[in-house]
């Protein structure tokens, strides 16, 4: 059985991402990048699974410039076993991403789509969701827990105000939440062996597929809203506030 | 310009958000259709006066109250309007993107403000970046973040109430095992005044349950914590702010043991009043705190709890 996950290229979580000075995007080209920490939880799983012995292939897909080789790489040595490169510079919005994923999971048929719930950059999270929608197979989203038996997958998944448990038949695409696992440290020698793992890279116009924008971007602004402190000295101090605060 | 809000309704009670997505909605169009998902007393949502007429599929049971089994349903609804919104919660967020890839749509994620019927304001980048983005889409999907409006409040005519018969569409592929409700001692974040957060330096459970939940108890105030909380197990994942948790804005949040991670800031920065306990002189939650207060935990949040 096989598993399809992916692999974002996504501005490290630790980067502090600035506008650009015509405002028209974020100036992220000398930034670091990293493969988006939720696609990690979603790979860890899948490799897990076939740690089991209940997957045989775990195959990971990039989206993005020759860049996402390096993505691609990273989760080849976090143990997944074979790579497609959809090759493009265009920065495809969720609904044509699905549409891509849509298109590899006709071709080759995995059992189980994982992927991250959302990823860092856009913070979107959709296209776990629509892709199930367009493959009509049932899916769990933000999911804490998984077990697999046979073609049965049982899932946990967080919800506002708890978790649910839900059954589920395979073919079907989950999303991982970040509390789903803690992802592997890569050591040099799955590096190493990650090198002569194969990445087919294909185009669009192989899937048969034409997208267009549904959206844009007219303009970003910096989101952030510093304060200024006043630093008290003393706990009377904070019970006198937090008397007035509880007050109003 | 048809505008269609989904609401759900479970254990009997509609979602307490849709009145801030019913504010977001009123600021495209005065009027609005409402999509009722489960059995709810709809009287008072009636009597609103944004709302033109109620949808109400009363027949889905709450554990089929499930993105696989009700999304077609909402899709065949959904492309008769010019906007379709629901609250960026869990239950929004699950369903409204499979519709959105039933109906070849794209999707507006966590909107924070209304430009024009074409023109919306999101979050990116934990918050970091604001981007005012067009949708070209005849009909254009919002996930709203119900904390960026204030809830609907004007009263009018009752509206009428139309009950559609569509059971779900039960797919055998998937089934409702059952829901681990986390039952707390202290009010629901989403909807608290004061928030009391902690971070990972409380050093364990049983101080988390002592100092943030006995000061939240204190303050009348919901318990909050950061990731770093949560996954060292000293607090539920429901109680987690951050770009990956819950979105607040309450009056006042109170920020012990924070560092102030940009995901976590993510999370809290529209709060009303921030105040921060911190040992580090130089933590970053003070860069977004009205005020702050250096010093040892373990020490000062005691001294509050017996002061309160």
């Amino acid at each position: 059985m096989k598993v399809l996950v992916c692999a974002k290229r996504v501005v490290d979580p630790n980067v502090k991402v600035r506008v650009k000075a015509d405002h028209s995007n974020v100036d992220i080209e000398h930034s670091k990048m990293s493969l988006n920490p939720f696609d990690e939880n979603a790979i860890e799983a899948a490799v897990r699974l076939k740690e089991q012995g209940l997957v045989s292939e775990v195959l990971v897909v990039s989206i993005g410039g020759a860049k996402c080789e390096e993505t691609l790489r990273t989760a080849l040595a976090r143990g997944c076993d074979r790579a497609i490169l959809l090759e493009t510079l265009e920065n495809y919005e969720p609904i044509n991403i699905a549409k891509i994923l849509q298109a590899i999971v006709i071709k080759e048929q995995p059992q189980l789509v994982l992927l991250g719930k959302q990823a860092i950059d856009d913070d979107a999270n959709q296209v776990a969701q629509m892709l199930a929608g367009k493959l009509n197979f049932p899916q769990a989203t933000f999911v804490s827990d998984l077990s697999l038996s046979g073609t049965t997958l049982t899932v946990s998944r967080e919800m506002d105000g708890g978790t649910q448990q839900l059954e589920l038949t395979l073919p079907a695409v989950v999303s991982a939440d970040l509390s789903l696992n803690e992802p592997r440290f890569i050591k040099l020698p799955q590096l190493m062996q990650a090198k002569k793992k194969p990445i087919e890279k294909i185009t669009l116009s192989e899937l048969g597929l034409t997208l267009t924008p549904r959206t844009r971007i007219i303009s970003v602004i910096d989101g952030e809203v510093k304060k200024h402190c006043t630093l008290v000295k003393t706990s009377a101090e904070l019970i006198n506030l937090l008397n007035k605060a509880k007050g109003q | 310009m048809k505008i269609l809000v989904i609401a759900s309704a479970k254990n009997g009670q509609i979602n307490a958000n849709l009145a801030n997505v019913l504010t977001a909605a009123s600021k495209i169009h005065a009027k609005c259709d409402v999509l009722v998902i489960g059995s709810a007393d709809l009287t008072s949502l009636s009597k609103l006066a944004c709302v033109n007429k109620l949808l109400h599929l009363s027949s889905i049971a709450d554990e089929q109250n499930l993105a696989s089994f009700i999304a077609s349903i909402v899709a065949n609804i959904a492309k008769n309007y010019t906007h379709v919104l629901t609250a960026a919660d869990s239950y929004g967020k699950d369903l409204l993107p499979r519709v959105a890839g039933i109906l070849d749509l794209s999707q507006v994620s966590e909107v924070v403000a209304i430009v024009s019927p074409n023109i919306f304001k999101k979050p990116m980048y934990a918050g970091n970046v604001l981007a005012e983005v067009e949708s070209f889409e005849d009909t254009k999907l919002l996930t709203v973040r119900a904390t960026s409006f204030t809830p609907y409040t004007a009263l009018a005519e009752e509206a009428a109430v139309e009950v559609l018969s569509n059971s779900a569409e039960i797919n055998p592929n998937i089934s409702h095992l059952g829901e681990t409700v986390i039952h707390s001692e202290t009010i629901d974040l989403s909807h608290a005044q004061i928030i009391v957060t902690g971070g990972h330096s409380l050093g364990s459970k049983e101080n988390f349950v002592e100092l943030i939940h006995g000061l939240a108890v204190k303050l009348d105030g919901a318990v909050g914590a950061s990731r770093a909380a949560v996954e060292a197990g000293y607090a539920s994942n429901d109680c987690q702010v951050g770009q990956t948790g819950k979105v607040v804005a309450p009056k006042l949040y109170l920020a012990i043991g924070i560092s102030g991670a940009v995901q976590h800031i993510a999370g809290m920065k529209d709060s009303q009043q921030v105040i921060a306990i911190n040992i580090d002189p130089n933590a970053q939650i003070f860069e977004y705190a009205d005020y702050g207060l250096v010093g040892d935990l373990f020490e000062i949040v005691p001294e509050l709890i017996n002061q309160l």
